[in-house]
């Protein structure tokens, strides 16, 4: 059982991990080599990882892609530690409109044009920050989105991650005030009302306190030890 | 469409989030008054005084700033996706 228990763990600890690892922003050092638009049909492997067409324009089967061609620094550890070795990444440039996930981007062609305006070659590069969400896999090619483009002195810069710091911040309080309005709710609403039951059904017999003590038993594996 | 779609579920996501904070609020309250009372009067059995007493501080903490700071929960989400949609659309 106790093992059953880690697993499940560990399992929502990746599920969890992975899907904030894709929604969430992070920056990469890039310098944008050229900018590209293709055309896209998506199947129905692939569409999850694509937003929607352009906010005020018709959805169709099959549409233009914006893509942002860079040459990026490779990094350690999610980002946080920078490597002098480079390499490409292809970035998409779609508007996430009022949808999923809430970037609430609807500049993609004004982005587009500011990638394209940063254009550089290796001789005089010209490094920027490239804020982004999501993964490239290659066996679907998908893409992340790039959500904002900053022009900076050199690659080596530091970008604070604030919005990911804060937002942790937001979900460690959120989770424990959960915690706090569930127990609160146990101990002044269901085991109240579980004691009362028991008191005004006593008479009736063992089998009655047998199966409320069964009852009892499920809450308690709610209750953290 | 998104638009509205993002308004209709953002406001039942907010009703119950407030729903739900309101009546932890109030059940805190009426939890501390109860442990008011049995500190002031440490072996009275007057259940009637008690619940007078309870009534009397949950009105008062109705009629009072607090509960209104509850109303908070409408207006910081909205105020982060006026920003949010700011920040990546305008800079």
């Amino acid at each position: 059982m106790q093992k059953i228990k880690t697993w499940f763990y560990v399992f929502l600890f990746v599920v969890v991990g992975s899907f904030l690892h894709y929604v969430l922003p992070q920056h990469d050092i890039v310098r944008v080599t050229s900018t590209d638009v293709i055309r896209t049909d998506f199947t129905s492997l692939n569409r999850l990882f694509y937003a929607q067409a352009d906010s005020g324009t018709a959805e169709l089967q099959t549409r233009d892609l914006r893509l942002i061609n860079t040459e990026k620094r490779k990094t350690f550890l999610l980002g946080f530690i920078q490597r002098e070795s480079t390499k490409v990444m292809v970035y998409r440039n779609e508007d996430t409109g009022w949808i999923w996930p809430p970037y609430f981007k609807f500049d993609s062609s004004d982005l587009q044009a500011q990638a394209a305006a940063n254009i550089s070659t290796t001789d005089s590069p010209q490094w920027v920050v490239m804020t982004h969400y999501g993964w490239r896999i290659k066996y679907l090619s998908i893409y992340p989105n790039a959500i904002g483009v900053r022009p900076v002195d050199g690659p080596d810069v530091t970008v604070i991650p604030w919005f990911n710091i804060f937002f942790f911040i937001f979900l460690l309080v959120g989770w424990a005030f959960l915690r706090a309005m569930w127990r609160q709710f146990r101990q002044r609403t269901i085991d109240p009302t579980l004691e009362d039951m028991s008191e005004s059904i006593g008479e009736l017999g063992d089998s009655v306190s047998e199966k409320r003590g069964r009852i009892r038993r499920w809450l308690d594996t709610w209750r953290s030890k | 469409m998104g638009f509205v779609r993002l308004i209709v579920f953002g406001l039942i996501g907010m009703t119950a989030a407030y729903f739900m904070i309101s009546i932890y609020s109030r059940s805190v309250r009426r939890e501390k008054l109860e442990n008011r009372w049995a500190e002031k009067n440490p072996d009275s059995e007057d259940m009637t005084a008690r619940a007078i007493y309870v009534q009397e501080g949950l009105a008062e903490y109705e009629a009072g700033f607090r509960p209104k700071l509850i109303l908070l929960v409408y207006i910081v989400p909205t105020v982060m996706v006026v920003m949010i949609h700011i920040l990546t659309t305008y800079y």
